[in-house]
Protein backbone atom coordinates (compact mmCIF):
# COMPACT_ATOMS: atom_id res chain seq x y z
CA UNK A 1 0.00 0.00 0.00
CA UNK A 2 1.31 3.45 -0.91
CA UNK A 3 -0.59 6.17 0.89
CA UNK A 4 -0.07 9.92 1.21
CA UNK A 5 -1.84 12.00 3.85
CA UNK A 6 -2.64 15.58 2.86
CA UNK A 7 -4.83 18.35 4.25
CA UNK A 8 -4.84 21.72 5.91
CA UNK A 9 -2.28 22.45 8.60
CA UNK A 10 -3.42 21.15 11.95
CA UNK A 11 -6.01 18.76 10.52
CA UNK A 12 -4.30 15.77 12.12
CA UNK A 13 -2.27 14.38 9.21
CA UNK A 14 0.80 13.49 11.25
CA UNK A 15 -1.08 11.78 14.06
CA UNK A 16 -3.11 9.73 11.61
CA UNK A 17 -0.16 8.95 9.29
CA UNK A 18 2.17 7.98 12.14
CA UNK A 19 -0.38 5.76 13.85
CA UNK A 20 -1.37 4.27 10.49
CA UNK A 21 2.26 3.42 9.68
CA UNK A 22 2.80 1.79 13.09
CA UNK A 23 -0.35 -0.31 12.80
CA UNK A 24 0.79 -1.54 9.38
CA UNK A 25 4.21 -2.32 10.84
CA UNK A 26 2.71 -4.15 13.83
CA UNK A 27 0.75 -6.35 11.44
CA UNK A 28 4.01 -7.55 9.90
CA UNK A 29 4.34 -5.28 6.87
CA UNK A 30 7.59 -3.63 5.88
CA UNK A 31 6.79 0.04 6.18
CA UNK A 32 8.58 3.16 5.09
CA UNK A 33 7.20 6.33 6.70
CA UNK A 34 8.07 9.55 4.89
CA UNK A 35 7.88 13.01 6.42
CA UNK A 36 7.89 15.47 3.51
CA UNK A 37 7.23 18.53 5.65
CA UNK A 38 10.13 20.99 5.87
CA UNK A 39 8.76 21.59 9.37
CA UNK A 40 8.66 17.94 10.32
CA UNK A 41 6.37 16.44 12.95
CA UNK A 42 5.77 12.82 12.00
CA UNK A 43 8.52 11.47 14.29
CA UNK A 44 6.44 12.20 17.40
CA UNK A 45 3.46 10.14 16.33
CA UNK A 46 5.74 7.29 15.21
CA UNK A 47 7.08 7.14 18.75
CA UNK A 48 10.54 8.46 17.93
CA UNK A 49 12.15 11.14 20.03
CA UNK A 50 13.22 13.95 17.69
CA UNK A 51 15.79 15.11 20.26
CA UNK A 52 17.81 11.90 19.88
CA UNK A 53 16.75 11.16 16.31
CA UNK A 54 19.09 13.50 14.47
CA UNK A 55 17.99 14.64 11.05
CA UNK A 56 16.78 11.28 9.65
CA UNK A 57 17.27 12.98 6.31
CA UNK A 58 19.74 12.50 3.47
CA UNK A 59 23.18 13.84 4.48
CA UNK A 60 25.03 16.11 2.10
CA UNK A 61 27.79 13.51 1.60
CA UNK A 62 25.26 11.14 -0.01
CA UNK A 63 24.80 13.65 -2.83
CA UNK A 64 26.90 14.99 -5.68
CA UNK A 65 26.43 18.18 -7.69
CA UNK A 66 25.03 17.71 -11.20
CA UNK A 67 27.18 18.77 -14.16
CA UNK A 68 26.98 22.50 -14.87
CA UNK A 69 23.53 23.68 -15.89
CA UNK A 70 21.79 20.34 -15.42
CA UNK A 71 18.66 19.94 -13.32
CA UNK A 72 18.20 18.88 -10.62
CA UNK A 73 21.34 20.56 -9.30
CA UNK A 74 22.09 17.71 -6.86
CA UNK A 75 21.53 13.95 -7.01
CA UNK A 76 22.39 10.81 -5.08
CA UNK A 77 26.03 9.89 -5.53
CA UNK A 78 26.77 7.28 -8.23
CA UNK A 79 26.12 3.73 -7.02
CA UNK A 80 23.59 4.82 -4.38
CA UNK A 81 20.05 3.89 -5.49
CA UNK A 82 16.85 5.05 -3.83
CA UNK A 83 16.37 1.72 -1.97
CA UNK A 84 20.07 1.83 -0.93
CA UNK A 85 19.54 5.30 0.50
CA UNK A 86 16.42 4.16 2.37
CA UNK A 87 18.33 1.22 3.91
CA UNK A 88 21.20 3.43 4.84
CA UNK A 89 19.59 6.62 6.07
CA UNK A 90 16.08 5.68 7.22
CA UNK A 91 15.85 5.31 10.99
CA UNK A 92 14.10 2.29 12.47
CA UNK A 93 11.35 3.08 14.95
CA UNK A 94 8.81 1.13 17.00
CA UNK A 95 6.94 -1.70 15.23
CA UNK A 96 9.80 -1.89 12.73
CA UNK A 97 8.73 1.22 10.81
CA UNK A 98 11.54 2.80 8.79
CA UNK A 99 11.47 6.56 8.91
CA UNK A 100 12.96 9.02 6.46
CA UNK A 101 12.40 12.75 6.38
CA UNK A 102 12.91 15.46 3.82
CA UNK A 103 14.93 17.30 6.40
CA UNK A 104 14.45 20.66 7.96
CA UNK A 105 14.65 23.73 5.80
CA UNK A 106 18.00 25.39 6.19
CA UNK A 107 18.58 28.86 4.89
CA UNK A 108 16.24 30.79 2.67
CA UNK A 109 16.77 28.94 -0.59
CA UNK A 110 15.28 25.49 -1.11
CA UNK A 111 17.87 24.71 -3.76
CA UNK A 112 20.70 25.13 -1.27
CA UNK A 113 19.57 22.04 0.59
CA UNK A 114 21.21 19.11 -1.20
CA UNK A 115 19.29 16.49 0.77
CA UNK A 116 15.96 17.84 -0.45
CA UNK A 117 16.92 17.07 -4.04
CA UNK A 118 18.09 13.59 -3.07
CA UNK A 119 14.81 13.03 -1.26
CA UNK A 120 12.91 13.88 -4.46
CA UNK A 121 15.04 11.35 -6.32
CA UNK A 122 14.26 8.67 -3.73
CA UNK A 123 10.52 9.27 -4.28
CA UNK A 124 11.11 8.26 -7.93
CA UNK A 125 13.00 5.12 -6.89
CA UNK A 126 11.37 3.72 -3.75
CA UNK A 127 11.81 0.16 -2.47
CA UNK A 128 9.63 -2.42 -4.25
CA UNK A 129 6.10 -3.69 -3.81
CA UNK A 130 6.98 -5.69 -0.71
CA UNK A 131 7.13 -2.35 1.12
CA UNK A 132 4.25 -0.18 2.20
CA UNK A 133 4.89 3.53 2.00
CA UNK A 134 3.09 6.06 4.21
CA UNK A 135 3.73 9.74 3.48
CA UNK A 136 2.94 12.73 5.68
CA UNK A 137 2.84 15.75 3.40
CA UNK A 138 3.16 19.44 4.30
CA UNK A 139 -0.03 21.21 5.27
CA UNK A 140 -1.93 22.96 2.55
CA UNK A 141 -1.84 22.52 -1.18
CA UNK A 142 1.87 22.36 -1.85
CA UNK A 143 2.92 19.47 -4.08
CA UNK A 144 0.19 17.05 -3.04
CA UNK A 145 0.04 15.03 -6.25
CA UNK A 146 2.99 15.81 -8.53
CA UNK A 147 5.72 16.52 -6.02
CA UNK A 148 5.95 14.96 -2.60
CA UNK A 149 2.80 12.88 -3.09
CA UNK A 150 3.56 11.38 -6.47
CA UNK A 151 4.48 7.93 -5.08
CA UNK A 152 0.95 7.39 -3.72
CA UNK A 153 -1.71 5.08 -5.12
CA UNK A 154 -4.14 6.46 -2.56
CA UNK A 155 -4.18 10.04 -1.32
CA UNK A 156 -6.05 10.53 1.93
CA UNK A 157 -7.34 14.06 2.44
CA UNK A 158 -7.62 14.69 6.17
CA UNK A 159 -10.14 17.37 7.09
CA UNK A 160 -11.73 18.73 10.23
CA UNK A 161 -15.37 19.82 10.17
CA UNK A 162 -14.32 23.49 9.95
CA UNK A 163 -14.95 25.82 6.99
CA UNK A 164 -11.28 26.35 6.14
CA UNK A 165 -10.30 22.69 6.58
CA UNK A 166 -13.13 21.48 4.35
CA UNK A 167 -12.41 24.22 1.80
CA UNK A 168 -8.77 23.08 1.73
CA UNK A 169 -9.96 19.51 1.20
CA UNK A 170 -12.05 20.58 -1.77
CA UNK A 171 -9.12 22.49 -3.26
CA UNK A 172 -6.94 19.40 -2.82
CA UNK A 173 -9.57 17.19 -4.47
CA UNK A 174 -9.50 19.57 -7.44
CA UNK A 175 -5.73 19.23 -7.86
CA UNK A 176 -5.77 15.42 -8.11
CA UNK A 177 -3.65 13.71 -10.73
CA UNK A 178 -5.55 11.27 -12.98
CA UNK A 179 -5.21 7.64 -11.91
CA UNK A 180 -4.73 8.27 -8.22
CA UNK A 181 -7.50 7.41 -5.78
CA UNK A 182 -8.42 10.35 -3.57
CA UNK A 183 -10.47 9.75 -0.43
CA UNK A 184 -11.46 11.73 2.65
CA UNK A 185 -10.96 11.04 6.33
CA UNK A 186 -12.84 13.25 8.74
CA UNK A 187 -10.72 14.32 11.68
CA UNK A 188 -11.57 15.62 15.15
CA UNK A 189 -15.25 14.85 14.65
CA UNK A 190 -17.54 15.60 17.59
CA UNK A 191 -21.09 15.36 16.24
CA UNK A 192 -22.71 12.42 14.48
CA UNK A 193 -23.10 14.24 11.17
CA UNK A 194 -19.55 15.69 11.08
CA UNK A 195 -18.06 12.91 8.94
CA UNK A 196 -20.80 13.09 6.33
CA UNK A 197 -20.48 16.89 6.23
CA UNK A 198 -16.73 16.67 5.63
CA UNK A 199 -17.16 14.16 2.81
CA UNK A 200 -19.90 16.20 1.15
CA UNK A 201 -18.04 19.52 1.39
CA UNK A 202 -14.80 17.94 0.19
CA UNK A 203 -16.64 16.14 -2.60
CA UNK A 204 -14.77 12.93 -1.82
CA UNK A 205 -15.70 9.40 -0.75
CA UNK A 206 -15.38 8.94 3.01
CA UNK A 207 -13.03 6.22 4.26
CA UNK A 208 -13.06 6.95 7.96
CA UNK A 209 -13.72 9.33 10.81
CA UNK A 210 -11.22 9.91 13.59
CA UNK A 211 -13.05 11.47 16.53
CA UNK A 212 -11.79 14.38 18.58
CA UNK A 213 -9.94 12.57 21.35
CA UNK A 214 -8.39 14.16 24.46
CA UNK A 215 -5.90 11.27 24.46
CA UNK A 216 -4.46 12.58 21.17
CA UNK A 217 -4.24 16.11 22.55
CA UNK A 218 -2.45 14.83 25.65
CA UNK A 219 0.00 12.75 23.59
CA UNK A 220 0.74 15.73 21.31
CA UNK A 221 1.43 17.96 24.30
CA UNK A 222 3.83 15.37 25.66
CA UNK A 223 5.48 14.91 22.25
CA UNK A 224 4.70 11.21 22.25
CA UNK A 225 2.81 8.75 20.08
CA UNK A 226 -0.81 8.25 21.10
CA UNK A 227 -0.27 4.58 20.30
CA UNK A 228 2.25 4.47 23.16
CA UNK A 229 0.44 6.67 25.67
CA UNK A 230 -3.17 5.55 25.05
CA UNK A 231 -3.19 2.44 22.82
CA UNK A 232 -6.91 1.86 23.37
CA UNK A 233 -7.94 5.45 22.59
CA UNK A 234 -10.97 5.98 20.36
CA UNK A 235 -8.81 7.75 17.79
CA UNK A 236 -6.46 4.73 17.57
CA UNK A 237 -9.43 2.41 17.11
CA UNK A 238 -10.69 4.65 14.29
CA UNK A 239 -7.29 4.65 12.57
CA UNK A 240 -7.19 0.85 12.87
CA UNK A 241 -10.54 0.76 11.02
CA UNK A 242 -9.04 3.04 8.37
CA UNK A 243 -6.17 0.58 7.86
CA UNK A 244 -8.68 -2.25 7.42
CA UNK A 245 -10.84 -0.28 4.99
CA UNK A 246 -7.92 0.82 2.80
CA UNK A 247 -6.61 -2.75 2.79
CA UNK A 248 -10.01 -4.09 1.76
CA UNK A 249 -10.28 -1.47 -0.98
CA UNK A 250 -6.79 -2.33 -2.22
CA UNK A 251 -7.64 -6.02 -2.47
CA UNK A 252 -10.72 -5.26 -4.54
CA UNK A 253 -8.92 -2.76 -6.80
CA UNK B 1 3.84 48.73 11.05
CA UNK B 2 4.39 45.69 8.82
CA UNK B 3 3.83 42.32 10.48
CA UNK B 4 4.33 38.81 9.10
CA UNK B 5 2.83 35.86 10.95
CA UNK B 6 4.69 32.55 10.56
CA UNK B 7 4.65 29.16 12.29
CA UNK B 8 3.95 25.47 11.89
CA UNK B 9 0.77 24.29 10.19
CA UNK B 10 -2.22 24.33 12.49
CA UNK B 11 -0.62 26.52 15.12
CA UNK B 12 -3.06 29.40 14.56
CA UNK B 13 -1.30 31.76 12.12
CA UNK B 14 -4.40 32.59 10.11
CA UNK B 15 -6.63 33.18 13.13
CA UNK B 16 -3.96 35.35 14.78
CA UNK B 17 -3.44 37.38 11.62
CA UNK B 18 -7.18 37.93 11.13
CA UNK B 19 -7.86 39.02 14.70
CA UNK B 20 -4.79 41.26 14.70
CA UNK B 21 -5.83 42.90 11.42
CA UNK B 22 -9.40 43.56 12.56
CA UNK B 23 -8.32 44.78 16.00
CA UNK B 24 -5.90 47.29 14.48
CA UNK B 25 -8.59 48.43 12.04
CA UNK B 26 -11.08 48.92 14.88
CA UNK B 27 -8.53 51.11 16.62
CA UNK B 28 -8.58 53.39 13.60
CA UNK B 29 -5.51 52.23 11.71
CA UNK B 30 -5.58 51.74 7.97
CA UNK B 31 -4.98 47.99 7.54
CA UNK B 32 -4.05 45.87 4.54
CA UNK B 33 -4.21 42.11 5.09
CA UNK B 34 -2.34 39.89 2.65
CA UNK B 35 -2.77 36.13 2.41
CA UNK B 36 0.66 34.75 1.49
CA UNK B 37 -0.23 31.12 2.24
CA UNK B 38 -0.25 28.74 -0.73
CA UNK B 39 -3.52 27.44 0.74
CA UNK B 40 -5.22 30.80 1.28
CA UNK B 41 -7.87 30.81 4.01
CA UNK B 42 -7.32 34.22 5.60
CA UNK B 43 -10.43 35.62 3.90
CA UNK B 44 -12.59 33.19 5.86
CA UNK B 45 -11.00 34.13 9.19
CA UNK B 46 -11.32 37.84 8.45
CA UNK B 47 -15.03 37.31 7.95
CA UNK B 48 -15.37 37.65 4.19
CA UNK B 49 -16.91 34.20 3.82
CA UNK B 50 -16.06 31.29 1.59
CA UNK B 51 -17.47 32.64 -1.69
CA UNK B 52 -15.55 35.92 -1.63
CA UNK B 53 -12.39 34.11 -0.53
CA UNK B 54 -12.65 31.64 -3.39
CA UNK B 55 -13.36 34.45 -5.87
CA UNK B 56 -10.14 36.22 -4.84
CA UNK B 57 -8.25 32.93 -5.09
CA UNK B 58 -9.62 32.49 -8.62
CA UNK B 59 -8.61 36.04 -9.53
CA UNK B 60 -5.06 35.34 -8.33
CA UNK B 61 -5.06 32.07 -10.27
CA UNK B 62 -6.04 33.90 -13.46
CA UNK B 63 -3.01 36.19 -13.07
CA UNK B 64 -0.77 33.15 -12.52
CA UNK B 65 -2.21 31.40 -15.57
CA UNK B 66 -1.59 34.48 -17.72
CA UNK B 67 -5.31 35.03 -18.35
CA UNK B 68 -5.21 38.42 -16.65
CA UNK B 69 -2.62 41.17 -16.91
CA UNK B 70 -0.61 41.70 -13.76
CA UNK B 71 -0.97 44.97 -11.87
CA UNK B 72 1.71 47.62 -12.33
CA UNK B 73 2.18 48.39 -8.66
CA UNK B 74 0.98 47.43 -5.20
CA UNK B 75 -1.82 50.01 -5.06
CA UNK B 76 -3.23 48.92 -8.40
CA UNK B 77 -2.89 45.30 -7.32
CA UNK B 78 -4.99 45.91 -4.23
CA UNK B 79 -7.57 47.91 -6.17
CA UNK B 80 -7.97 45.39 -8.97
CA UNK B 81 -7.46 42.07 -7.23
CA UNK B 82 -8.36 42.87 -3.64
CA UNK B 83 -11.51 43.72 -1.79
CA UNK B 84 -12.74 45.57 1.29
CA UNK B 85 -13.47 43.47 4.33
CA UNK B 86 -15.07 44.02 7.73
CA UNK B 87 -13.82 47.03 9.73
CA UNK B 88 -12.59 48.57 6.46
CA UNK B 89 -9.66 46.18 6.00
CA UNK B 90 -8.17 46.00 2.51
CA UNK B 91 -7.53 42.39 1.63
CA UNK B 92 -5.84 40.52 -1.21
CA UNK B 93 -4.66 37.00 -1.96
CA UNK B 94 -0.97 37.17 -2.89
CA UNK B 95 -0.01 33.54 -3.52
CA UNK B 96 -1.63 31.09 -5.86
CA UNK B 97 -2.39 27.45 -5.24
CA UNK B 98 0.46 25.49 -6.75
CA UNK B 99 0.63 21.93 -7.94
CA UNK B 100 4.06 21.87 -9.52
CA UNK B 101 5.56 19.21 -11.70
CA UNK B 102 8.51 17.24 -10.25
CA UNK B 103 11.81 19.07 -10.10
CA UNK B 104 10.88 21.64 -7.48
CA UNK B 105 11.98 20.65 -3.99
Amino acid sequence: MRVAFVGKGGAGKSVIAGTFARLLGASGERVLALDSDPMPGLAFSLGLDPATLGDAGIPDEATVPAPDGERPPYRLRPGLSGPDAVCRYAVQGPDGVRFLQLGKSRGHRGGSNRGHWAYQQILEDLPGDDWSVVGDLPGGTRQPFYGWGRFADVVVVVAEPTASSMLSARRLAGLARPGVEVVAVASKTRAAQDAATVAARAGLPLRGAVPYDPAVAAAERAGRAVLDTHPAADAVTAIRSLVDRLRAAEMCA
Amino acid sequence: MKVAIVGKGGSGKTTTAAVLARTLARRGLSVTALDCDSNPNLGISIGLGEQVTERLVAVRQAVGDGDTEHAQDATELLDRFGTRGPDGIRFAVVTEIQNPEPGCP
